[in-house]
């Protein structure tokens, strides 16, 4: 279309628009000239105009995640001596190219970080330090680390290019076959053992960062920097680490000092994921092979000292798993351990013990008027502080084993210390609330001992004993 | 007297947006989107109170935003399609928003091409769209950037409208298209 053209094509149409809708086709004919063209393409503009909603009516909409990440590199771009070929990863610490090394000619990733991580010296130099350390790991089942880059004041990491799929995508599709899943499995505690000897802690092992190449073999990547997203997550989106969690080891989820034993966590989980498609902590345990259970639910235990001690002694347990006969010919089933029947007596204990604390606040106003001043008045206080107290904690773990229940060994490690305070203020509150009602209202009084003796024996002898069932089965199988 | 020039300011609009979507990005949930238009504000506010003195008005900073916004969305477009084409191998190291859908609505990689096509036939329209549509401008708004009557903005919004629906209608939606 001509210039020309197109200006008659905006008189028409205006000028349509300009009639009522039912006389525009008309007008248009009328107006054309003699040009069917020109009218056909003023009719079609018309339809278009009816039929187009609110088409652009709404300005574009954007995912900030997009804008944040977006970059300049396009395919032929030069950075330092690599030269972008394509876009093929991206998330929160930034965007994963593949490039050519020039220098070498051969093929890497390139990770560029987000220009979130510029700003912060400290976190640059830490992912300075920690990439030399990755580059030390020369391993077959190791993806290398090649160089970190500085290049216009902008971070790079450059690490060996693997072309393949994720583990997970093998575990989406269903469980995988027992002797695949431990061959798999011993493979990256491999890469473990000599990234362990290096001084190098994974951080973040998952079946993400697990890839099969195309000829089937087993490459872990980004030793030792993959948790910089996690950083990157923790110091950007507080509250937002629902995800990877599943596999962080419960020292490293409360932030606590952490060594090469959380790397063997997650070889527990991913083991269990493999042979099951399921976590091991999942509402009712999946059922797999005894013999890799007891590998993997000893890689689980909440204690690092309950783990095996070193990758290489993991590896040992794995390679013999995978050479043991039996195993092969008598898959037999069974769930990983911490049966759920016990978990259940667990929770039914901390809600029925939570009722009776919540009940017990009525007797003890009853004794506060009896008794009247001030020592009834503290007594009254103290009970129901500490009933609240021992109240909110129970209900607190007993739903935090239904939702969370990864989190409910940490979760009960810091709630016991101050469960045992509260039910012995508050048995200690009811028993001297009785003795002091005395005569007055004996009824009232027993009550009041009794239960402070049922409190007493629940925390002393019951609630051990469900506790011991729900938590402690790795004693054994 | 005349504005600084155009590509020099783009980095500088690019950094800002980048900065605010990053802080979008720590406040909210992920995933989650925005309209251009909040954005471009936001850039708006903080540049013209850091730098007042680079751009002219708002309007000749919100040019280049719509501009700024329009690349950064097409260039997303195109490397989603890419990735869907199976061009890009799978290497899934990162989390899991590598594989957020595209946004809903427009096509944004046909609608770019249309616009493209628009503009040799008529600047004024695709100036227009591309400040109401990617910089999120009003009618007003928009009439005051390109020095235009609102009415004239109007006619000009409805044809380039009606004429964009059908290139976008009719372009083939060749990322599925290949492959089905």
């Amino acid at each position: 279309m001509t210039r020309e053209q197109w200006e008659r094509l905006k008189v028409l149409f205006n000028g349509a628009l300009d009639q009522p809708a039912e006389r525009r086709h008309e007008w248009v004919t009328l107006h054309a000239q003699g040009d069917d063209i020109l009218a056909r393409e003023a009719g079609a503009l018309l339809l278009a105009h009816d039929t187009a909603g609110n088409f652009l009516e709404e300005p574009a909409v954007v995912d900030p995640a997009d804008v944040a990440t977006v970059d300049e590199l396009r395919r032929g771009t030069r950075i330092g001596s690599y030269e972008i070929e394509q876009e093929i990863g991206r998330g929160g610490m930034g965007v994963v190219y593949l490039a050519r090394d020039l220098r070498l000619g051969r093929r890497v990733a390139l990770k560029a970080l987000s220009r979130l991580h510029d700003s912060n010296a400290a976190l640059r130099e830490r992912l300075r330090r920690e990439a030399r350390a990755a580059a030390n790991i020369s391993h077959p089942t190791v993806a290398t680390v090649y160089a970190l880059e500085e290049i216009d004041g902008r971070l790079f990491i450059a690490s060996e290019y693997i072309e393949g799929h994720s583990l997970r995508n093998d575990i989406e599709s269903g469980p995988l076959e027992r002797r695949r899943a431990v061959a798999i499995a011993v493979d990256i505690v491999s890469a473990l053992c000599a990234a362990h000897d290096a001084g190098v802690i994974h951080r973040d092992l998952k079946p993400e960062n697990v890839l099969i190449t195309t000829t089937g073999a087993v490459k872990v990547v980004d030793f030792g920097i993959a948790h910089i997203d996690n950083i990157n997550t923790r110091l950007t989106r507080e509250g937002d680490l629902i995800g990877t969690p599943a596999y962080m080891a419960p020292e490293q989820l409360i932030g606590s000092t952490i060594d090469a034993r959380v790397d063997i966590y997650a070889v527990g989980v991913i083991l269990t994921e493999m042979l099951t498609g399921q976590h091991p902590l999942a509402p009712g345990r999946p059922s797999m092979p005894v013999s890799a259970a007891e590998i993997a639910w000893q890689c689980i235990q909440t204690d690092p000292n309950a783990r095996y001690r070193s990758a290489r002694e993991l590896l040992a347990a794995l390679e013999r798993e995978l050479s043991n006969p039996t195993a092969v010919a008598d898959p037999v089933m069974r769930p990983l351990p911490g049966a759920s029947r016990a978990l259940w007596w667990w929770q039914f204990h901390q809600a029925a013990v939570s009722i009776v604390y919540a009940v017990m606040v009525w007797p003890t106003w009853l004794a506060r008027n009896v008794i009247g001043g001030q020592t009834g008045n503290a007594l009254f206080v103290m009970v129901l502080a500490a009933a609240i107290v021992a109240v909110t904690l129970r209900l607190h773990l007993w739903f935090t084993s239904r939702s969370y229940p990864a989190e409910l060994e940490w979760a009960r490690g810091r709630a016991t210390g101050w469960m045992l305070v509260s039910d012995v203020i508050f048995a200690s509150g009811l028993v001297v609330a009785g003795v002091l009602v005395g005569d007055a209202r004996a009824a009232l009084a027993v009550v009041e001992i009794a239960v402070a003796v049922g409190v007493a024996a629940a925390f002393a002898v019951i609630e051990p004993a469900t506790t011991r069932a729900a938590f402690r089965p790795a004693d054994r199988l | 007297m005349g504005n600084p020039d155009p590509n020099s300011l783009m980095p500088l609009v690019y950094d800002e947006l980048r900065r605010i979507a990053a802080g979008y990005i720590r406040r909210e949930r992920p995933g989650q989107t925005l309209q251009a238009t909040a954005l471009v504000n936001e850039a708006f506010v903080r540049l013209a109170s850091e730098r007042p003195r680079s751009f002219a008005n708002r309007q000749h900073f919100v040019a280049i935003a719509a501009l700024s916004m329009r690349q950064i969305l097409v260039q997303r477009a195109r490397a989603r399609k890419a990735a869907k084409r199976g061009g890009a191998p799978e290497r899934v190291t990162l989390d899991e928003r590598l594989v957020s859908a595209e946004p809903p609505g427009v096509d944004v990689l046909a609608l770019d091409e249309a616009l493209t096509r628009l503009a040799t036939l008529d600047p004024e329209q695709a100036r227009i769209v591309e400040l109401r549509y990617f910089g999120g401008l009003t009618v007003e708004e928009t009439a005051d950037t390109v020095g235009v009557s609102p009415a004239t903005v109007k006619r000009q919004w409805a044809m380039a409208r009606a004429w964009l629906k059908r290139a976008v209608d009719a372009a083939p939606d060749d990322g599925a298209d290949a492959h089905l």
